[in-house]
């Protein structure tokens, strides 16, 4: 008999927490109420008890911590072997983590070892109405299709989830949880990877995933060179500049800067596609943004479709004048 | 010299009853000015017509007939010689709107369009119902009515010939506002003259294209592209003839020197090509595609090429087979002229065609030509055919002194592509940039015969003036 | 240094098309490719034995169609190639495909007389975009693995996995034998050449099913050995309706739109 909890992976890295494990305790919340059932942040690494009392403020139920050495650097052998034994000790009815490069290394191993499904990179969830069993969406055929896929029969039902796609709540000083500390420990011979040398890009490091406003170009915009002018706007507006990936191809911009099915999904509060047509493999990324404003000299352009605010014509002639605008409205 | 008139707030209000979809002064988009080289003169338009219909274009065209207003075609604005450029002002009439595909008759091989469907548009359709349409110039996002304009040419013509070989029939709006069609759907005529082919190529001088019957084929079972080294160009040139010789009937036979292709993977941020083999320097390569009827036919092919490659003095003979290995090959030459442009301010090209079996001499020449007058040289193309495109380029000098050396480059090269049986334009056409050197390879009684057949179809010259045959 | 390769036809996702009529995939025409991070897992398995030597062995599961990729694959640097098709196999979700390659692998090694020292798969398919074959395969096999490698340096006692990771790389030991999945290849996967392409097309390909590889259950693969199900498909249309912000002129139209943002409280 398996439990009824609703179990959130809270990633770590030098103790503390990655923002997308509060991301998904915000997004499971609902699931948790409609079954009634606890929602748990396990928190896994060395000195991580703040991170799991933050994950009380931000929505947990309780925390269960997996603490030790041997876990202050990710491998996926102490990792997998931990939170399988975990898993089987308390047998939980939901495993939800972030589709990061250690959420995806570790979360089809523990499936595995577990027998149980487990759905990928999902960009949203809810409960599947015939079965009741948590509806896992995610976009697949390069973003051109969606599939609602769920688990019926195995336990417990998992999936990761990409970051970016949920809001974290605001966080509640004033929620309390019980933080229970496991004694589960993996021996170091056990561990057959060790990193010897963490090499850091010296490509800037965007948050792309954390910003409020973001003013993204697309193919329209012919060069880099005319990147410069949504800089302008960005600077104004306060927004962080991104792109499609024909010009992340061209080398415009840095992959870092991508936005879409194969770069970063961003839910800003506003969304500037400026030259973008909005091709789904764009739109997967950033169709839950709050307010979305097109320009773009094609009135039949799709991304029309998706926007708040549409603005037909030439972006060499508004963008600049918007900055100016913009500008002189922050002036007000 | 044609007078024309400028345009009144009574003329636009007429033009504003017939056409929901005018621009005036600032709301025109400053790419109107222009094309992709600026460098031979830009103009802005006094009003912009984006004409959703062959009879909106009719309308408009009646009142600028009336009232003497010159009206320049355009489509995508990606031409190379200033032929969209409104040297007059007056009216741009933007078909680029009209994009749509309308219809397919599989029983007579042809597609309907308007004359504002993109290049790649039609391509990739075709290809989602096992079509192929054959015209592949490499500005993929260029109109169809563009292409038809200035008969573009492309990779494939040497196979499969160019835009004219697969223009069956066409709507056109002719300077006085009516509306006319030449041609049919069939493929052969011995019905007069062939007012269907004088359309093509007159780039907007005689008449507007807006709706076209395009030929089409089943397309091609399998193909592969051959990437084949060499250590000098004029080795690379040698095997080309070879392969007529041998009935041999390659899609596509491209020239690239190891220069650009360095250049332009820096570009594009991919390597594509091989560099050395075997410790040896490739200095240029043959880029070859075939298709077959099935796979057996394409494998004898490649059998067959790649030995002759190899009797003519090959490095090797690289295979792109898989749909990402052909797209691949072919990223850098598609991408040439975007990173010449990318790397160098001042520069300027010609697509001048010459006789296969002069190309190493001429391209001797044009090198050293280049060299004395202190230009960059970049030259790549159309083996095959014949067809160069020759890129003067400076990053050190003054715009004058380059305007001034390109000239004196521009009279020397086209005089010698002359001397050698060559034309002056392949593909990009001749728009206001090469009319003196069109006068100059064609004569002026043969100037002057444009001219006369112009003045039947636009009486007033109010159609694209200033271009091919139309001095100012 | 015996590698073995897992490599997937797909079809090429930049090249799908959704129908505007129907709102279905348009599937005709869209060519298939070898899945690109395979490619590299190819180019970079070639690589290795040129410097260590050893065996390249390829291997998919799926429909003959994959046929012409695996000759592809032999043409670029694989020695042997192995097809492991078998209708029982079809509908396999990740779990049960893992459970199958993993089945497969082992059968390989006994047919061929080898273990392997590695075994590639690229990071992920482009048409199911899961990433999660790779590791499923490690765990059956109980094997270490090192996902999203974008290099691998060191010797072959000493292998050094040059993984992509957040904000930059990782350089990961990992003992032998091992799981990797690959990002990118340092070198752009090789075209073949005329020799090569040559020598590929004499090759036998090994087609494999479930009836010649008694290590597998058939009561794990397919649908039966899949616990996940997919309830439901669609296109992702979402249509706002919109405001058009129109003016006069450029200052006409960002007043206007400034406007409407201020009015929303959005600034």
């Amino acid at each position: 008999m398996t439990r009824n909890e609703i179990w959130v992976y809270v990633e770590t890295e030098n103790g503390s927490a990655k923002s997308v494990g509060y991301e998904l305790l915000n997004a499971a919340k609902p699931i948790a109420y409609a079954k009634h059932a606890p929602l748990v942040a396990v928190v896994v690494g060395k000195n991580v008890r703040k991170a799991a009392e933050d994950a009380i403020g931000y929505g947990a139920d309780s925390a269960i911590i997996l603490d030790g050495d041997e876990y202050a650097v990710y491998s996926t052998d102490a990792y997998t072997d931990a939170l399988t034994e975990l898993i089987r000790k308390y047998e939980p009815e939901t495993l939800m983590l972030g589709a990061t490069v250690n959420g995806r290394d570790m979360a089809p191993r523990i499936a595995c070892r577990l027998e149980t499904g487990l759905t990928a990179d999902c960009t949203d969830i809810g409960i599947d109405e015939g079965t009741g069993c948590v509806r896992w969406t995610r976009p697949t055929f390069g973003g051109n299709l969606m599939a609602d896929i769920i688990c019926p029969d195995k336990r417990p039902q998992m999936g990761t989830v990409r970051p970016g796609v949920f809001r974290k709540a605001a966080f509640d000083a004033g929620r309390t949880g019980k933080i229970i500390e496991e004694d589960i420990h993996v021996s170091m011979q056990k561990i057959r990877t060790s990193v010897v040398k963490h090499i850091e890009e010296i490509a800037e490091n965007v948050d792309l995933e954390g910003a409020e406003i973001i003013v993204a170009g697309g193919r329209g915009m012919g060069n880099a060179e005319n990147f410069r002018i949504l800089e302008a706007l960005a600077d104004a507006v306060g927004g962080t500049v991104a792109c499609s990936r024909p010009c992340a191809d061209a080398g415009w911009l840095p992959r870092s800067r991508q936005i879409g099915q194969s770069g970063k999904t961003v839910s800003p509060k506003i969304y500037f596609a400026v030259g973008i047509s909005g091709a789904v493999q764009h739109t997967a990324g950033m169709q839950g943004s709050g307010t979305i404003i097109a320009i773009n000299n094609d009135p039949e352009a799709p991304i029309f479709d998706i926007a708040d605010y549409r603005i037909v014509g030439d972006l060499n002639t508004i963008v600049p004048v918007l900055t100016k605008k913009f500008l002189e409205f922050k002036k007000d | 010299m044609d007078k024309y008139n400028t345009l009144t707030q009574e003329i636009i209000d007429e033009i504003k009853a017939v056409s929901n979809h005018v621009f005036l002064g600032d709301a025109i988009s400053p790419d109107y000015e222009r094309d992709e080289m600026p460098i031979y003169g830009t103009h802005k338009p006094d009003l912009v017509v984006q004409a959703r219909s062959t009879k909106e274009v009719s309308d408009v065209m009646k009142i600028c007939y009336e009232h003497t207003i010159p009206v320049t075609a355009r489509g995508a604005g990606t031409g190379l010689a200033g032929g969209c450029v409104p040297m007059q002002g007056g009216v741009v009439m933007d078909i680029s709107q009209m994009n749509h595909i309308l219809n397919y008759d599989l029983e007579n091989f042809v597609v309907n369009v308007e004359a504002g469907v993109l290049l790649k548009e039609l391509q990739e359709d075709c290809i989602t119902k096992g079509l192929m349409y054959p015209p592949d110039p490499g500005e993929k996002y260029a109109c169809l009515g563009g292409n038809v304009a200035t008969n573009a040419g492309g990779m494939r013509a040497v196979k499969y010939g160019t835009t004219r070989d697969y223009v069956r029939a066409m709507t056109v709006v002719l300077a006085n506002g009516e509306i006319t069609h030449f041609g049919a759907t069939v493929s052969k005529t011995s019905s007069g003259y062939s007012l269907l082919n004088l359309m093509i190529g007159s780039e907007g001088t005689l008449g507007i294209i807006t709706e076209l019957t395009l030929k089409i084929i089943p397309a091609p079972k399998a193909t592969a592209s051959l990437i084949v080294p060499f250590t000098d160009l004029q080795t690379a040139l040698s095997a080309v003839p070879k392969f007529k010789m041998a009935h041999m009937n390659p899609q596509a036979i491209e020239f690239m020197e190891s220069d650009i292709v360095k250049m332009t993977e820096n570009f594009i941020n991919k390597t594509v090509f091989p560099k050395e083999y075997r410790g040896q320097d490739i200095r240029s390569y043959l880029l070859i595609t075939l298709d077959g009827g099935s796979q057996e036919d394409l494998d004898q092919q490649i059998d067959q090429a790649s030995r002759l490659c190899f009797e003519n003095h090959a490095m090797e003979v690289f295979i792109a087979e898989t749909p990402t290995q052909i797209s691949n090959a072919w990223a850098a030459r598609s991408a040439f002229y975007e990173a010449i442009t990318d790397e160098i301010k001042l520069l300027d090209e010609c697509d001048v065609v010459i006789p296969i079996n002069h190309i190493v001499d001429f391209l001797t020449f044009v090198n050293k030509i280049g060299k004395d007058l202190g230009l960059d040289i970049t030259c790549y193309g159309h083996a095959g055919d014949g067809n160069i495109h020759i890129y003067q380029c400076s990053n050190e000098m003054s715009e004058e002194e380059f305007m001034a050396k390109n000239e004196q480059f521009f009279d020397v090269i086209y005089a010698k592509a002359v001397e050698y049986g060559g034309e002056v334009s392949g593909e990009h056409g001749i728009g206001s940039s090469k009319m003196k050197y069109l006068e100059n390879s064609i004569g002026k009684t043969n100037i002057d015969l444009m001219e006369g057949i112009k003045r039947v179809f636009d009486p007033k010259m109010i159609l694209n003036p200033g271009k091919v045959c139309h001095r100012l | 240094m015996n590698i073995c390769v897992c490599i997937k036809q797909v079809p090429d996702t930049n090249r799908i098309k959704i129908d505007p009529v129907t709102n279905t995939l348009v599937r005709k025409g869209v060519p298939s490719i070898i899945n690109p991070f395979d490619t590299y897992a190819v180019e970079m398995a070639a690589n290795l034995k040129e410097r260590f030597g050893g065996t390249v062995i390829v291997m998919s599961m799926g429909p003959e169609q994959a046929l012409g990729a695996l000759r592809v694959c032999l043409s670029v640097g694989a020695d042997e190639a192995y097809l492991i098709s078998d209708r029982a196999f079809g509908g396999s979700d990740t779990l049960a495909t893992g459970y199958i390659i993993a089945g497969a692998i082992r059968h390989i090694e006994k047919l061929e007389g080898i273990k392997f020292d590695v075994i590639m798969c690229g990071k992920q398919a482009v048409d199911g975009d899961t990433a999660q074959v790779g590791p499923q395969v490690a765990e059956q096999l109980g094997l270490p693995q090192v996902t999203y490698a974008a290099d691998i340096e060191g010797s072959a006692s000493n292998v050094i996995v040059r993984r992509e990771v957040d904000g930059g790389f990782d350089l990961t030991k990992v003992q032998l034998p091992t799981v990797i999945t690959v990002v990118s290849s340092k070198q752009m996967p090789r075209y073949a050449t005329y020799a090569t392409r040559s020598d590929a097309k004499k090759k036998t390909i090994h087609v494999l099913n479930s009836a010649a590889m008694p290590e597998i259950d058939t009561a794990q693969c397919g649908l039966n050995g899949s616990p996940t199900r997919v309830v439901r498909t669609y296109t992702p249309v979402v249509v706002k309706n919109g405001v058009t912000v129109e003016g006069e002129s450029a200052e006409e139209i960002a007043d206007n739109l400034i406007g409407m943002l201020d009015a929303k409280m959005l600034l």
